[in-house]
């Protein structure tokens, strides 16, 4: 430690923190208290109380947009996590062209969601896209995303997890990378075959590597919105719609801005809520005494 | 490491199939937007063809506008990453070298907000931003995409600047230097690697970015991404050749960034995971 805290220190930290209070805080409570109140375009806010939450609750809808967002984590989150376990062990084997490869593993981390729908509709388009034709051919069921709910949360949710392997890939690669070398070489020694390493070694020692992971993605396909609104828009008949779609509507087509404040608070309490164990965790190791990092 | 070979070809055919899965639907579309209109949805597909600017002189002629929407994403994601490198790096310097209750509070707060959905906050800055006479300028999207971005950064450059040695900065220090002199001329040159990570992190969110542009912006402003939205958004008549070229155009400079990138992106994702 150099010297203590003073004036220019907290210079230093004044423009991330001035960007994240102006930005999002203030805005963030500012919304708290706009979900305690009835308010539309042209009207002067008026003090409710639980009302909002309440009408939140009792709308089918709502709930409809809260299961297809659960589902639509639970598919994208797990799905994800399992093709980049496979994808880092694979790569962690070594693989030929190494560099390529990874490039090509994390060439959809740099497309935009609205590209990337381009892409899959394209292929996905009934009759004439290529995967409609190959599934056609394989005598399969075609994808129907523009009439079948579910099937344009399937497709959504394909979309989404293609779009963020990269990164969950990414993340599980360089943890195996990181795993010491010698517990390898130990338990061959021992004559342990290669699943038993991988079963034994490999896969519990990326344990935490897979939580943080999954935590991330949880919080973060929770935010789902660009996938579903650009391939359905929520329809037919507001069926496909997650919460960030249920909250844009009721703000910007509905004007209802306190429901689609609650909304957004709920939205908030729900990310802390998934979000608990990261955050003692985080918590535990910033105010550790004489702070190790 | 020698493997029996069933086992070798099946992983050669697993990282065909990851290769494929990864990077099939890129190259269709690249590919797809040199084919002359009438071929690209040919059954089976044409790999072998005469390429043709068709789509490019289509888009060129039928939506003027996309290059000064492209040129938009160039300003905003310039700016959003100057804004949110340099106000992480010096964030980072103070969290990596000082410490105290009341800093720390902060730096925990920086990673606490991040849990904050941004369609959540859309809502109030809406009106706001309205009142300010601020929307659909590039200023708003600099702040906002700058703003989703300086906790991470912050967390990844503090990871870098961990890593250069203290006895540089007290070095400098017992030459007369103040701390924003030993920031500026031993931090900065030092973590410049992590400062292309973030870099490149930022760069990709503005550029791609699809939510905040959709809500803020209407036309001065208005990015790539958008363009591309609304093209696909004509229901009976997409002009799949044209929206081709334009996607093209949209993803190959941010794809070759992030390939030639490839090696900081994995020491700043690195480095961001382990710090949390």
């Amino acid at each position: 430690m150099q010297s203590r805290v003073g004036p220019a220190q907290w210079a230093m930290i004044a423009p991330v923190q001035a960007l994240l209070l102006g930005v999002i805080f203030v805005p963030a409570l500012y919304v708290f208290w706009l979900s305690l109140n009835k308010s539309s375009f042209g009207l002067a806010p008026s003090f409710v109380g639980l009302a909002n939450y309440a009408e939140i609750l009792a709308d089918p809808y709502f709930w409809r947009s809260l299961r297809n967002t659960v589902v639509v984590v639970l598919l994208v989150v797990h799905l994800e996590l399992l093709l980049a376990l496979g994808a880092a062990l694979l790569f962690a084997g070594g693989v030929p062209a190494r560099r390529t490869m990874i490039a090509v593993m994390l060439a959809p981390y740099a497309i935009s969601e609205v590209a990337a729908v381009v892409m899959w509709r394209f292929m996905m388009e009934p009759q004439v896209g290529m995967v409609s034709r190959g599934l056609a051919w394989l005598g399969l069921p075609q994808l129907e995303w523009a009439v079948e709910p579910m099937h344009g949360l399937l497709l959504a949710g394909l979309l989404s997890v293609w779009l963020h392997l990269p990164f969950t890939f990414l993340i599980l690669y360089s943890a195996r990378l990181a795993l010491p070398n010698d517990l390898y070489e130990a338990a061959r020694i021992d004559g342990a075959s290669a699943w038993q390493q991988c079963r034994s070694i490999t896969l519990p020692l990326l344990v935490p590597a897979m939580l943080v992971a999954m935590l991330f993605r949880y919080v973060f396909a929770f935010r789902l919105f660009s996938e579903i609104w650009l391939i359905t828009q929520g329809g037919p008949a507001r069926q496909t719609e997650v919460m960030a779609v249920y909250l844009y509507l009721e703000a910007f087509r509905y004007n209802e801005f306190g429901l689609a404040a609650a909304t957004g608070w709920i939205m908030v309490l729900a990310s802390l809520l998934l979000a608990i164990p990261y955050l003692r965790q985080m918590y535990k190791r910033m105010f550790a005494p004489e702070g190790v990092s | 490491m020698s493997r029996p070979w069933p086992i070798r070809l099946l992983r050669h055919l697993a990282l065909a199939m990851l290769v494929l899965w990864s990077g099939f639907p890129i190259a269709l579309v690249v590919v797809s937007s040199f084919k002359p209109p009438r071929d690209i949805f040919v059954y089976p597909p044409r790999w072998l063809f005469e390429p043709t600017f068709e789509n490019y002189t289509g888009l060129v002629k039928r939506w003027p506008e996309f290059f000064h929407h492209l040129a938009n994403s160039a300003i905003v994601a310039a700016g959003a990453t100057l804004l949110a490198v340099s106000a992480s790096a010096l964030a980072a310097y103070a969290y990596s070298r000082w410490r105290s209750r009341a800093l720390t509070a902060t730096a925990f707060f920086m990673i606490f907000i991040r849990l904050i959905p941004p369609i959540v906050i859309t809502l109030p800055l809406f009106p706001a931003i309205n009142e300010l006479a601020l929307n659909d300028t590039h200023l708003v999207l600099i702040l906002l995409y700058a703003t989703f971005f300086v906790s991470l950064g912050t967390l990844v450059l503090r990871a870098f600047v961990d890593q250069i040695p203290r006895e540089l900065d007290e070095a400098a220090m017992v030459d007369g230097a103040g701390p924003f002199a030993v920031f500026r001329r031993v931090i900065l040159p030092l973590c410049a690697q992590g400062m292309v990570a973030v870099g490149v992190f930022v760069l990709v969110y503005a550029w791609n970015e699809f939510l905040f542009a959709f809500i803020f912006t209407t036309t001065k402003a208005k990015t790539a991404p958008l363009t591309l939205s609304e093209m696909t958004g004509a229901i009976d008549g997409v002009e799949w050749g044209v929206l081709f070229a334009a996607t093209t155009l949209q993803l190959a400079p941010i794809v070759a960034l992030v390939i030639m990138a490839q090696k900081y992106l994995i020491a700043g994702l690195t480095a961001g995971a382990t710090k949390g």
